[in-house]
């Protein structure tokens, strides 16, 4: 409950609005923005103190997804895990599967094959394809620009698509395994993905063309949501944010994991730090994204798709319908999950949104003692406050919408 | 399971990773433990020296950790870091624990430990020198305290509520200590291992602003 | 990073009145043209679904009517969400094992396709069935007479599975 007393001491309020109110006699209006919003997608509270237009104290509470990840996660073998990894960043699944098996591959110690690292780099790829297309057409829409949305969610489409060949599932995708992946790629996937790519690529440019050079959009963008890249980076802010402030840290380049060291992209890195240039960098990881799946589709190796691990990858069918110890093997692992060595590790993925860690701590069983995740969403939220205070009440739909909160991945 | 202090699990070390020798020669004594393990370094901190070893940790040009990643806390149940519990197939403790829980989803604990019981864990990275560091400090049960690290890393303020709120652990001087993800009116801390899983919350009646009047018996 | 046109504004909404119309003439020449994929009519037309699709997950039924299910369990215990519930039984049938009650609680099932992969008999599949809607809750308790299918309509999802049987 708040209390309406209280001033949130982590935001110092510009100027000395207190005196201004003793001069008009009037008290600010408060404000509830949401939790069900329909200029926020996601669902968060924003209470707002207006000065009429002018934002002087806010306050934002999230949690209204929260479902005890960490909890469940500490009652369930490894392996079934992954399928809570779906919900938490639901516009981009795979990319919190990878990042959660990647994790659990490192407490056991084992390197993944080369097929099944492009295939990993292939889904990655598409679900921040996904992931951006949703959230510049989701916040368009918010400001009142509804054709690039409709562009916008047929080329998601297109691409979601891809992912329902590759693993059967559009969203709950369920894809990657810890030592591989759940099944290999289609065998004419290049083929069915290119003229698709192009398409979605099209309609993006479609919707490049209709907002980036739109007066109405660039003037509700640019300069709204300031934030210096000294205050970017001490509140812990990565991914696109980051990068528009012009700090280039994205893990991908930092600490290459899968196959990045090998491709080729760049790191889009913006100037002003303001939601347009945040607008600005997410239209160019599309385009290096998709340039990352196509370099992926050229240079896919053959060979196995799954690690040779007894451990923790559960054997092929064929071995278990036909012989014993794969049989032995099977019921092992089923019943009792992979079991690493007792330890931690922390292990980091670049999400669409910022950098995902996994803090995952064993104690020697079947089931993680700890499995922490660390949400770019949530971290990326925590400045809201200090974004949109000071500023007008209409910044906090554009500000909002580029810090793109994933309701699943930052209340976990 | 022997409760060895982490002083006598730090290895003797026979080789530092390059960051681990620069963090040791800057902060010295104030390192209880380190450990290289899986790639991760760590380091032990005593709770009372946190704020003053992580502001050296960001104003040292060479560290420079300026990106506060992650702050949170495990429930160890005194058992000591990584669990040194010499696992064997056939280790009777093992196989009567794995055979425990009656119901798939319930959760073998294993006997509360010597040791602290929570620790706090810190993850820092820097984004000019690209390294990571976690850092953990042990908290005790009956005084979960701990100083905050949000006049350092404003990052740390929802953090260190996250972890009031899953933990209850307290962060002194911390400006806005409330819970993030549950209302202020939930009993217990859910993340803590003696929490049960399906326990149940008492219903609150909801009295804040804007609250009903309670309705007169007609 | 972009280069703007720092030009009249005018020309920047003409020109994303120009990117519309085209859409629009575009769209309305394929209709003309008969094409008449732009929203699918459910009930009567079908998405056309790749073979890697996961649905709802059901029992196979051999051609003597019985099912292949030995009852082992493993699909009990791989599923997250335990949506399945199997009281094992035993038979004269050289299989020995049948599952007297085979359950599975479809408003608790995720369609992760855990179980499938656990099943040492191929005996449960991810089937294409993906409509499971329901007038009650009671209704989502699919039980083990409603699950049967018999093998050959499966015959799309077990070629995709045996493709991958020899990893």
């Amino acid at each position: 409950m708040l209390d309406p007393e209280r001033k949130n001491p982590a935001v110092p309020i510009e100027g000395n609005p207190a005196a201004a109110l003793e001069e008009l006699h009037t008290p600010p209006m408060r404000l509830q923005f949401g939790p069900s919003h329909p200029a926020t997608h996601g669902t968060v509270k924003i209470t707002l103190d207006l000065e009429g237009e002018q934002v002087v104290w806010s306050d934002v509470e999230v949690g209204y997804l929260h479902r005890g990840f960490e909890k469940e996660c500490e009652t369930g073998y490894y392996y079934q895990n992954i399928p809570y990894t779906d919900r938490l960043n639901y516009s981009s699944p795979i990319l919190n599967n990878t990042g959660y098996c990647m994790a659990v591959e490192k407490l056991f110690g084992i390197a993944t094959p080369e097929r099944c690292n492009y295939i990993r780099v292939i889904g990655c790829e598409l679900s921040r394809m996904a992931d951006h297309m949703l959230c510049i057409g989701a916040s368009a829409m918010e400001l009142a620009a509804f054709t690039p949305m409709l562009y916008l969610i047929e080329g998601r489409e297109l691409i979601l698509d891809m992912v329902d060949s590759l693993c059967g599932a559009r969203v709950t995708t369920n894809f990657v395994r810890i030592g591989g992946v759940s099944a290999d790629m289609p065998a004419n996937f290049a083929d069915f993905a290119r003229p698709r790519l192009d398409r979605a690529l099209k309609l993006f440019e479609d919707a490049d063309k209709l907002l980036t050079e739109n007066p109405v959009f660039r003037q509700r963008m640019e300069g709204t949501g300031y934030l210096s890249r000294e205050d970017l980076v001490a509140w812990g802010v990565t991914g696109p944010m980051l990068r528009a402030g012009g700090e280039p840290y994205d893990v991908r380049k930092v600490h290459p994991y899968l196959v990045y060291g090998e491709l080729d992209f760049d790191v889009p890195v913006g100037e002003h730090s303001d939601n347009f240039d945040r607008y600005l960098v997410r239209l160019e990881e599309f385009r290096q994204s998709r340039r990352l799946i196509l370099q992926c589709l050229e240079g896919i190796p053959d060979g196995p798709v799954d690690a040779d691990d007894p451990r923790v990858r559960w054997p092929g069918k064929g071995r278990v319908f036909n012989r014993m110890e794969e049989l032995i093997d099977q019921f092992k692992l089923v019943t009792e999950g992979g079991m690493p060595p007792a330890g931690e590790v922390y292990h980091a993925v670049e999400a669409a949104n910022g950098e995902l860690g996994f803090y995952i701590v064993s104690d020697g069983t079947g089931k993680p003692w700890k499995c922490r995740c660390r949400a770019p969403s949530f971290s990326n939220m925590s400045p809201l406050s200090k974004m949109i205070t000071g500023g007008q009440l209409a910044d906090v739909v554009p500000t909002f919408g580029m810090i793109n909160m994933i309701g699943g991945e930052c209340d976990r | 399971m022997s409760a060895e202090k982490p002083e006598e699990k730090a290895p003797a070390a026979p080789e530092l990773s390059p960051l681990l020798e620069k963090v040791l020669a800057r902060l010295g004594d104030r390192v209880l433990a380190h450990r290289t393990a899986r790639g991760d370094d760590r380091i032990h901190v005593a709770r009372e020296r946190i704020l003053e070893v992580v502001r050296i940790l960001r104003d040292d040009p060479e560290l420079n950790f300026d990106l506060l990643l992650d702050v949170t806390a495990i429930d160890y149940f005194g058992q000591p870091d990584d669990f040194e519990t010499k696992l064997q197939v056939w280790d009777r403790n093992r196989a009567t624990m794995r055979r425990l829980p009656q119901r798939r989803h319930e959760l073998a604990l294993p006997p509360r430990g010597s040791e602290p019981r929570f620790a706090v864990v810190y993850h820092l990275t820097s984004t000019r020198l690209a390294h990571r560091l976690r850092i953990k400090c042990r908290v005790p049960e009956d005084d979960p305290k701990l100083a905050s690290v949000t006049p350092v890393w404003p990052a740390a303020n929802w953090l260190e509520r996250e972890t009031w709120d899953l933990y209850g652990i307290v962060f002194d001087g911390h400006p806005d200590l409330r819970r993030i993800y549950l209302y202020e009116e939930f009993v217990g801390h859910p993340l803590r291992k003696d929490y049960a899983k399906h326990g149940e919350q008492p219903i609150q009646e909801y009295v804040g602003p804007g609250a009903k009047e309670p309705r007169r018996p007609h | 990073m972009a280069t703007f046109s720092s030009a009249n504004p005018w020309i920047a909404i003409l020109k994303g009145l120009w990117v519309s119309i085209r859409h629009f003439f575009g769209n309305l020449g394929l209709f003309l043209r008969g094409r008449q994929d732009f929203a699918i009519h459910f009930p009567e037309q079908r998405l056309v679904q790749p073979p890697a699709l996961r649905g709802m997950p059901v029992l196979a039924q051999m051609a003597d009517g019985k099912e292949r299910c030995v009852a082992c369990g493993l699909c009990e215990w791989a599923c997250p969400t335990s949506c399945i519930t199997i009281y094992p039984a035993e038979t004269a049938d050289e299989v020995e094992r049948y599952p007297e009650i085979f359950d599975i609680d479809m408003s608790r099932c995720m369609f992760c396709g855990l179980c499938e992969e656990a099943c040492p008999e191929e005996a449960i599949i991810m089937s294409r069935q993906i409509e499971i809607a329901s007038y009650s809750r009671r209704g989502s308790l699919w039980h083990k007479a409603d699950l049967l299918v018999p093998v050959n309509q499966l015959k799309t999802r077990t070629d995709y599975l045996r493709r991958n049987y020899e990893r």
